[in-house]
């Protein structure tokens, strides 16, 4: 919210607190300020010029040159405005100005070979407005030479105050002026309300029924009659002006003017538009149509509380006017409207119309349902004053049901506990005091506070206790210098994932995160992807099914840049649906942490003393082994499974536990990878954690190395070229004797002069016994056995021992 | 008699092992001087013609001798050993060495551990929750009542009714307190989603995490030690700092907690807005109404909650200009931390 520091100074005295203090006790007390504009400081330079005179340029056409009386000296100005003339006065910027539009100091400067000593400004330059069409002329009485701030009243500080949702109360100035009585020890005063009052009952001219009284609690009115509708006063223009509202008419403006200042939305209808001079609140009951004042058709869904007449609606209550029924030029009896409407209804309607206003911000955020008669009264006088109408006798104020205030009560001893520092009690009742909560009792213990209504957020001692430690300074808590550490068992759920980015970074992984949000196309990767109802884009319409596609992204992007050998891992969550309904329940989906490796380009570059490396399949099934074994997990999940294409693979192969798939991967299919606009092989390898946390052994135990040598063998045999690795190692394994400890495919080759269809595996294998040394003629006689085996069960050929 | 020999032999010595210049003569001069039929040994033969009472002090000498010349010999030995290898092979020991890669975790991530282990050391749990949450668990546990301006605060991504992402890591607050019993004590690391404008300084993913406290006597003055002591270990030791009265819905007292701007130095800059202070965190007093919802005595029990965004808290700490840069993955960004 934007306030005005003199305006707010109407209701609190500030004398001799500057106004750095002001700012920054505000800020401190919970009323933020975020911004600020001390107009002093920034006018500092400017004064009234007069024009005295004014010749075309001799170079230009467009600009002409005047002399400028300061008031201490006549200059030459080069001015590029067509509306500048002699004897205007105007706002004058000396050399060494700086401009508040552009920020920037004016220098003296040579225009189309005129030097020029200044600037003639417009709004826009001054940062008053938009208006940089021309200069900006001010009034001919003011005398050339005054500082332009205090010529104009430009010798604010405007405040930009950032006004929390449970702030209502500070959505004015009075509520900001209370604040400061409480932070400064101060006096609120609320302006004084005098009204003449003419011998004719308002009631005889108009009335109001209310339908909803849930939603509209309270309605008061006045009439005025006779109004002149016109410009407001330079006082009133110049109020709005500053807190950044446009001056409408002097009606309108004083209907905005109290709202700023006390808080209170206030609507004026032109009462001889009201059919019947009716006032009937009710809610809507089916949908329907309505033209609001800024002329835009609004579809009201059923159930949105009206402000009606005798025959049509006139208002959305609490939102925005109607264009029916707008006050003109031509407006001579007005009615006000200062109701009370239920937050929740206000906000649920502002949020279907996606219209927000400055009275349904208010409205929703709670206003004081026990000033609507005073806001009505004070703006009557005002409209009374500026624009000469005269107010009928008597409120109409219909409020069958009065709210409240809450009584809380207070223990000295919980503000204590709470906070763990002791305010003073007489502290305690001065501050709530001065924000206007009233002591009904009170003992040595504690007190009994009546709440006023503007400050719905009070309902509780813990408020209370809050009003009391903001205003008295959380400054002045002291921090406690040690803290007791208490023994329950403790816990770090992240450690999982810590151990497995130790180990991912050890096996020369970067780390990458992605965002889940993804398209469609992306997100169908894997599974039945959840759609955001209210996505920001296409782009990020789903949650990710897993984390391939996101890592792909990563690819092509790094790719593009020239990072072409890429190792990365992710670990992030997946999110699947699994039932067909609407998400209702955390049984509808599953959300479950995956880790995703993915290679690119070279795994080594040729190096003075190596030969390049470029990632292959195996690298990649290296990886997800080398992890399983560094994880502690090798002895459950030696299982692999090996697949040919399918959509998202060219190849792949899977990790297994008990027939269930905890793992899958691969060379990513060509298919995918124009997808994602890449041109080299990309091998990933998703592993599902959940699984993996399950079955992580924690605790691992030292076992004796074999202190008995080892006998090495090795045979290399010519065999069919369809017989896999797997097949023979598995073979080997079972067959090999348990004196066989170890097995290791060393070499392996094709060639046609050992025919088209055969291919050479070569192995190494080591023999152990966890008791003895192991004699020649032992291994001799196992590993000869082991040979005839294979002749016979894979017809292969022995090449070689 | 001998005692002149022995002086002699040492003079005789040191003019011989300092010639050297290869591991041949050293041999020869070993086996002259400490060979089986060395002089050495000849001098021991005569020691035992040495009258008896001469025997201590002549005996001492030549010991000493001894020592001195086994000494000097294995240095040579070792010295010429060294200068023998080099001449044999000549390697140009400047080519560059054999690089291992080692990765690295995510910036955030690392921002992340920090900060866990300063709080694992105030004896601090950590646990984890879903980001697929309920609106129950996210919201109005939270005291955010449906319906309420307070949810404008946190613009939320739904993906349906009920269910949502969540918006903060506080809902994990109320897992936690439904689980366990009094006291209480963890921070909660993880994803959050704000349906926000993209730009520099918002980004609609970002990290977060939450603390939280409970016991029989937590107070404010105790929420701001801790997190004083916090934000001294994690920035700096000598910051200026100030807590600021705030507003979420599940804390009451609730505060906004600024340190000196470290960009400025608190003189005032683009990255504090001029007011020579950094937000670095949200914290305040559970509010009554949560531990209602968990079942909490809120008569008993008083508690703090605080909140901090990792992206932001890494954007401050690193000079990174641009939230979105986190997300971007660029190796060389990835490479930097
Ligand atoms: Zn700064």
């Amino acid at each position: 919210m934007k306030a005005s520091l003199n305006w707010t100074k109407e209701y609190v005295n500030l004398e001799g607190i500057p106004v750095q203090e002001i700012i920054d006790k505000l800020t401190m007390s919970g009323l933020e300020v975020e911004d600020f504009v001390n107009q002093q400081e920034i006018y500092k330079d400017f004064v009234v010029g007069l024009v005295t005179s004014k010749e075309k340029h001799p170079n230009a056409d467009k600009l002409s040159l005047c002399k400028v009386n300061t008031g201490s000296e006549e200059l030459i100005v080069v001015c590029g405005a067509a509306n500048v003339a002699s004897g205007q006065k105007i706002v004058f910027a000396p050399v060494g100005t700086i401009i508040p539009l552009s920020g920037m100091k004016l220098g003296r400067a040579k225009i189309r070979g005129v030097e020029s000593f200044g600037m003639i400004c417009s709004e826009a330059e001054l940062g008053l407005g938009n208006d940089a069409s021309g200069i900006m002329v001010i009034d001919k009485k003011l005398k050339e030479g005054t500082p332009f701030s205090k010529a104009l009243g430009f010798d604010d500080v405007i405040l930009e105050i950032a006004i929390t949702p449970n702030r209502p109360d500070a959505l004015s100035h009075i509520g900001i002026a209370r604040d400061l009585a409480a932070i400064f020890n101060r006096e609120l005063k609320y302006p004084e309300l005098k009204i003449d009052e003419a011998k004719d009952e308002a009631k005889n001219y108009a009335s109001i029924e209310i339908l909803d009284t849930k939603n509209c609690p309270r309605y008061s009115s006045r009439i005025i009659r006779n109004v002149t509708v016109k410009e407001s006063p330079e006082w009133l223009k110049s109020k709005l002006t500053k807190i950044g509202l446009r001056p409408i008419n002097n009606i309108v403006d004083v209907t905005n003017f109290v709202m700023n200042e006390l808080g209170q939305p206030l609507h004026a209808f032109n009462l001889d538009q009201l059919s019947g001079r009716k006032i009937i609140v009710k809610s809507t009951k089916e949908k329907m149509k309505f033209t609001t004042l800024d002329s835009k058709d609004r579809e009201l869904p059923s159930g949105t509380l009206m402000i009606c007449d005798g025959e049509k609606e006139v208002a959305i209550a609490g939102v925005m006017g109607g264009e029916n029924s707008e006050v003109t030029s031509e407006t001579k009896n007005i009615l006000l409207e200062s109701a009370h409407f239920n937050p929740s209804h206000i906000r649920k309607v502002s949020k279907a119309l996606g219209l927000n206003s400055d009275a349904s911000y208010r409205f929703e955020r709670t206003v004081d349902p026990n000033n609507t008669d005073y806001a009505v009264n004070r703006a009557s006088m005002l409209i009374a004053e500026v624009s000469g109408g005269e107010i009928l006798k008597g409120l109409i104020d219909v409020y069958p049901e009065k709210i409240k205030e809450k009584e809380v009560q207070l223990r000295f001893a919980r503000v204590k506990k709470v906070l763990g520092y002791e305010i003073p009690k007489e502290s305690i009742n001065k501050i709530l005091n001065k924000l206007g909560l009233k002591t009904i009792l009170q003992s040595q213990d504690e007190i009994r506070l009546q709440v006023p209504t503007y400050r719905p957020d009070l309902e509780r001692e813990v408020d209370l206790i809050e009003e009391v430690a903001r205003i008295y300074g959380y400054d002045q808590i002291p921090a406690v210098p040690k803290i007791t550490i208490t023994l329950e068992k403790k816990y770090d759920e992240s450690v999982f994932t810590d151990e497995i980015r130790e180990i991912a970074t050890g096996l020369g992984l970067y780390e990458i995160l992605n965002n889940p949000l993804i398209d469609e196309r992306s997100a169908s990767f894997d599974g039945r992807p959840i759609k955001i109802l209210n996505p920001q884009s296409v782009d990020m319409a789903y949650l990710r099914t897993s984390l391939i596609p996101g890592g792909l992204i990563v690819a092509a992007n790094n790719i593009n840049k020239g990072e072409k050998n890429l190792s990365f891992f992710e670990i992030g969550n997946i999110f699947n649906k699994i039932s067909e309904n609407e998400i209702n329940s955390f049984e509808d989906f599953i959300e479950e942490r995956r880790l995703l490796f993915i290679l690119t380009g070279k795994e080594r570059k040729k190096k003075w003393n190596s030969t390049e490396k470029v990632v292959d399949f195996f690298l990649l099934k290296g990886l997800v082994d080398s992890f399983i074994t560094k994880f502690s997990l090798d002895n459950v999940l030696n299982d692999s499974y090996y697949h040919s294409g399918n959509r998202n693979f060219a190849y792949y192969f899977t990790k297994n536990l008990k027939e269930k798939v905890i793992g899958l991967g691969g060379k990513v299919s060509k298919d995918v990878l124009k997808q994602y606009d890449i041109d080299q092989d990309v091998y990933c390898f998703e592993l599902y954690l959940e699984e993996l946390k399950e079955i992580q052994q924690r605790k691992k135990f030292y076992s004796l190395p074999i202190k008995f040598p080892k006998v090495v063998r090795d045979f290399a045999f010519i065999l069919d070229k369809y017989i896999t690795y797997e097949e023979l190692i598995n073979f080997i394994k079972a067959e090999g004797s348990n004196l066989l400890n170890n097995v290791k495919l060393f070499d392996l080759f094709e060639n046609e002069s050992i025919g088209n269809d055969k291919k050479s595996m070569a192995f190494s294998l080591e023999y152990q016994a966890k008791d003895r040394t192991l004699t020649e003629d032992e291994v001799e006689k196992e590993f000869l056995h082991l040979i005839k085996l294979i002749e016979k069960k894979f017809n292969a050929k022995l090449r070689g021992i | 008699m001998l005692t002149k020999e022995i002086q002699h032999v040492k003079e005789e010595s040191e003019k011989d092992f300092s010639s050297v210049d290869n591991p041949k003569e050293l041999e020869e001069l070993r086996i002259k001087y400490l060979g089986r039929n060395g002089i050495l040994v000849q001098l021991f033969e005569e020691l035992k013609k040495v009258p008896k009472e001469d025997k201590p002090a002549v005996g001492k000498n030549l010991n000493e001798l001894r020592n001195l010349l086994t000494e000097k010999y294995n240095l040579l030995k070792t010295d010429l050993e060294k200068t023998d290898d080099t001449s044999e092979e000549k390697i140009d020991l400047t080519l560059p060495g054999t690089i291992r890669t080692i990765g690295s975790k995510h910036i955030i991530i690392q921002t992340l551990d920090e900060i866990k282990s300063i709080f694992k050391g105030m004896g601090f749990s950590v646990f984890e929750g879903p980001e697929l949450e309920s609106d129950y668990n996210n919201f109005e546990a939270l005291n955010f009542p449906p319906n309420h301006p307070a949810r404008d605060m946190q613009d939320t991504f739904f993906v349906s009714e009920k269910f949502l992402l969540r918006t903060h890591t506080s809902p994990v607050q109320i897992r936690v307190m439904e689980r366990f019993k009094p006291p209480v004590r963890a921070i909660m690391p993880g994803v959050c989603y704000r349906n926000e404008a993209i730009n520099p300084r918002s980004y609609c993913v970002f990290h977060q995490v939450e603390g939280l406290y409970i016991d029989t006597d937590v107070t404010f003055a105790e929420l701001k030690g801790t997190l004083v002591s916090f934000a001294k270990q994690f920035y700096m030791d000598d910051l200026k700092y100030r807590f600021r009265p705030s507003f979420f819905p599940f804390t009451e007292p609730s505060a906004e907690m600024d340190i000196t701007c470290f960009i400025c130095k608190g003189k005032g800059c683009r990255i504090c807005k001029n007011t020579g202070w950094i937000e670095i965190l949200g914290c305040g007093m559970v509010d009554p109404n949560v531990f209602n919802y968990v079942g909490y005595d809120s008569e008993k029990y008083t508690g703090y909650a605080f909140g901090m965004g990792i992206e932001r808290t890494a954007l401050l700490k690193y000079g990174i200009d641009d939230i979105r840069k986190f997300y971007e993955n660029d190796l060389r960004f990835l490479k930097q931390f």
